[in-house]
């Protein structure tokens, strides 16, 4: 009985390492963890994308549940999340963008012109929807850096006292809405 | 021959100065701990890369928040804790001993436990059931004797 059972033990073993395999197919690599959840969002100033004499603040975004979503007209993934993030602000959810410019990087391009790029987002967001409340532009890519944000397009969603409760890398569709963001939001409510 | 050594060494010098070039820094040691932190992290965007190793933007970033702060004089671990707080410990290629990483650590000294262990238990019980009698020590004279003869016709 006992010889019998051992002799099963290399089956067991290669069932186990099937199973673990098998899951790691379905797993999504991009899926980080991140440093910043449950903490509070990063102390910043940082002016807006559309008029550089407005400024904004960590604290002015205190008091409402909001996502902020990190995105920029260069990435072809943040255009094709516009249109179902315009349908979420017409459900009444408060979405601030985070503008991530790399031209302003001489390392990168260095051809930076504000006002050829706040043409750009206004055509695009006229085109494909505009969900955002206001967007914050982040040249140096700071607040970014802060929030460990590693490429665009990323969600975060925060609570009213400003605690991060999700960090969303990829884009946001129906399905990871439901799956993710949708149970949260209605506990916040 | 020597000649073309000499012009070598002038060549690694001189790759070794272009790096330097590209970043300041105030002293020998600062760009020590530099390279080694920017080998060390991990590019959270291009995965399988080094941040030194990297050309994404976010890379960039990572390596220019390295320099600001071995250029104020934070130390290695200091750093590295700096870019866990915000990309988690993805960031660092060595993973710290937690309850989820236990097993790493622990699952290869089991295997190598176990196994001896089931070596050592197998010999002892083969060890165990061979029992010498007399009967087996006159066969055995028996056939030495025979081989002897053998060998000798």
């Amino acid at each position: 009985m006992n010889r019998k059972l051992l002799a099963l033990a290399p089956l067991l073993v290669f069932v186990l390492l099937c199973v673990f395999l098998y899951q790691g197919l379905f797993a999504n690599p991009r899926e980080l963890q991140t440093g910043r959840i449950g903490q509070a969002m990063p102390a910043f100033n940082l002016p807006d994308l559309m008029d550089e004499s407005t400024r904004w603040t960590d604290s002015d975004l205190k008091g409402e549940v909001y996502l902020l979503n990190v995105w920029g007209t260069w990435c072809p993934t943040c255009l094709a999340e516009l249109g179902y993030l315009t349908e979420l602000r017409e459900q009444g959810v408060k979405i601030v963008g985070l503008y991530y410019e790399q031209g302003y990087d001489p390392d990168f391009d260095g051809q930076f012109d504000i006002n050829a790029l706040r043409e750009d987002v206004t055509s695009m967001l006229n085109r494909a929807g505009d969900p955002y409340q206001f967007n914050i532009l982040d040249l140096k890519r700071t607040l970014a850096l802060d929030l460990g944000v590693s490429g665009a397009p990323e969600t975060f969603l925060v609570d009213k006292q400003g605690t991060i409760l999700l960090h969303h890398t990829g884009d946001i569709n129906p399905r990871v809405w439901r799956a993710k963001f949708a149970p949260l939001m209605q506990e916040l409510q | 021959m020597r000649l073309v050594i000499f012009l070598a060494s002038l060549l690694i010098t001189f790759s070794a100065f272009a790096e330097q070039d590209k970043y300041q820094f105030d002293d020998k040691e600062q760009a020590v701990r530099f390279s080694e932190l920017t080998k060390e992290l991990r590019c959270p965007k291009c995965q399988n890369q080094n941040i030194a190793d990297s050309d994404a933007v976010v890379a960039k970033d990572l390596r220019d928040k390295v320099l600001a702060l071995v250029k104020d004089g934070k130390t290695k671990d200091e750093v590295i804790d700096y870019m866990i707080d915000r990309y988690g410990y993805f960031v660092h290629y060595d993973p710290p001993v937690t309850p989820a990483t236990l097993v790493l650590w622990v699952l290869p000294v089991l295997i190598v436990v176990l196994g001896f262990g089931f070596i050592v238990l197998r010999q002892r019980k083969a060890s165990v059931k061979q029992t010498w009698t007399e009967q087996d020590e006159a066969l055995l004279a028996k056939l030495i004797e025979q081989n002897q003869r053998q060998e000798q016709s």
